[in-house]
């Protein structure tokens, strides 16, 4: 128990002894867990936006005038069997006016002495058929049914979204990928630079008969400490982040940032990660070199 | 205890040690003199195995050479103390803990540590010194220390390379004193020196003297 204690005491004064190199490295640390999560919070948050969208892409169905009652509810049947369907309602032609004077401010009849707004159906398709491929398909299918008038839809939004969706996607994972490589290299070398300063403590240690282990150990335990500390700065920024910008500048870009428990959780393991493989990986080199 | 058999370790650059036989016994202080690049280090450093030979091989205590295994060589440095003409000592931390650390490598129990620190501390005369930082002493305290720090885990032999290099004369015939009277108490001491002075200080050391890496003569 005596090396137990021994090593692990070792390891919290090794982050106080190394000075300014283990606030370097808590430092870098911070900076490269701040580009990660960045990197996270941008690539996410351009896949929401394209997929948000596309869950406002909706088919407008409209009816016969002549259709009745009886044929509306077949129909209506026939688009709640249909496996593409998320959901479909039924707009009636009252509806269509009420809507109409909600939104142009004009009461249809007081324009036309009738209401020329046909009964119509608004359908939201499931995720993966919001493709222009899809569309056509279920259009094709629908248009079968001899009480319907037209079916329209924004067909270039869904093909532009589908030309650029692709592209949004390489570029978010990219810039996801730069960032974490950029850190792993910046953890590496400040890492690698803590343990060089140290190369000393290292080598008089095996030379008095130190095992590996017990070498290593300590330097695990400073490693990892340097990673939380380093994460818990991060997240620091990224609670600052999300608070100016959701309550100062939600009104000029109409963006809130959203992170939950799990992203912090996320950056404070992958700071622990960091510095443990980080010292891991440098400390084995280092013996490796010197025997 | 300690024994070369044909030994040779040649380092890429080529300088090394050939054709080395020689044997140290418990009790035994060694001097291995001559000029810089004889060779003397190389034969400290095959005893506490840094290096292995070429040819040949070193038997140390219990441990062989040729069969010692990675794991074990910590265990055969446990039994060896080291003195350097730099100390080698860690300025990040006290003579106290700079001494303990030996025995914490060694798995020492604390209670135990507390009691073998302060003795061996005292017994090279630093025992009002073990709060200093190393930087904080002279050079010859500094290797008081170091040799305080070898001695803690009461090894079967010392080695010391160039210990008085960085040392006054004065400070050097200090030092030479106190290792013989380590030696006196039985520990085998092995010196590594190009000053020849220092072996009128124990007339009855064995001398092995050294030139271009091989042993010149043995007295």
């Amino acid at each position: 128990m005596t090396v137990f204690f021994f090593l692990i005491k070792e390891g919290f004064k090794g982050l106080i002894r190394s000075q300014y190199a283990g606030l370097f490295t808590i430092f870098i640390i911070s900076i490269s867990l701040i580009l990660i999560g960045l990197g996270f919070v941008i690539s996410r948050d351009m896949v929401f936006a394209v997929q948000k969208l596309k869950s406002q892409f909706e088919l407008e169905v409209f009816l016969k005038y002549a259709a009745t009652d009886r044929e509306i509810e077949q129909f209506y049947a026939m688009l709640d069997s249909m496996p593409e369907i998320l959901h479909a309602s039924y707009i009636s032609p009252d509806s269509a006016a009420k809507r109409f004077k909600k939104e142009f401010g004009e009461d249809i009849y007081s324009i036309l002495d009738y209401n020329p707004l046909p009964p119509s159906f608004t359908i939201e398709l499931k995720p993966i058929y919001r493709n222009v491929v899809s569309v056509e398909g279920i259009i094709a299918n629908i248009r079968k049914n001899p009480i319907v008038d037209e079916v329209k839809y924004r067909r270039n939004l869904l093909l532009t979204l589908e030309k650029y969706q692709r592209i949004i996607f390489v570029i978010a994972t990219l810039i996801f990928l730069f960032f974490t490589f950029v850190s792993i290299v910046l953890v590496s070398n400040s890492i690698k630079m803590t343990i060089f300063a140290r190369r000393e403590l290292i080598s008089t240690l095996k030379l008095i008969g130190a095992t590996n282990t017990f070498v290593k150990v300590p330097f695990f335990i400073e490693g990892a400490l340097e990673g939380i500390i380093g994460a818990i700065i991060s997240c620091g920024f990224f609670y600052a982040l999300t608070y100016v910008v959701n309550n100062f500048f939600y009104h000029f870009v109409y963006y809130k940032i959203q992170l939950d428990l799990k992203f912090y959780v996320g950056l404070i393991s992958l700071g622990f990660l960091f510095g443990l493989i980080g010292s891991l990986r440098t400390v084995g080199k280092f013996l490796g070199k010197i025997g | 205890m300690i024994s070369f058999e044909n030994v040779t370790a040649i380092f890429p650059r080529g300088a090394g040690v050939k054709d080395i036989n020689l044997r140290v016994n418990s009790g035994d202080f060694v001097f291995i003199i001559g000029p810089s690049g004889a060779g003397k280090s190389t034969i400290l450093r095959l005893i506490y195995m840094d290096i292995f030979p070429d040819k040949g091989k070193v038997k140390v205590y219990r441990y062989d050479s040729s069969k010692i295994k990675e794991k074990e060589i910590p265990l055969l440095r446990r039994k060896i103390g080291m003195i350097f003409q730099d100390f080698r000592l860690l300025n990040d931390r006290n003579v106290y803990q700079n001494v303990a650390l030996s025995l914490y490598v060694s798995h020492v129990k604390t209670r135990e540590i507390k009691t073998r620190v302060y003795e061996v501390l005292n017994s090279v005369g630093l025992g009002h010194r073990v709060h200093y930082k190393p930087d904080e002493l002279s050079g010859g305290e500094q290797q008081r220390v170091a040799i305080a720090r070898a001695l803690v885990k009461s090894p079967i032999v010392l080695l010391a390379d160039e210990p008085t290099g960085n040392l006054d004369p004065k400070v050097s015939a200090e030092l030479m004193i106190l290792l013989k009277k380590i030696n006196k108490e039985g520990t085998a001491i092995v010196m590594a020196t190009h000053n020849y002075k220092l072996i009128d200080y124990i007339p009855d050391a064995r001398i092995i003297q050294m030139d271009k890496g091989r042993i010149i003569s043995i007295s």
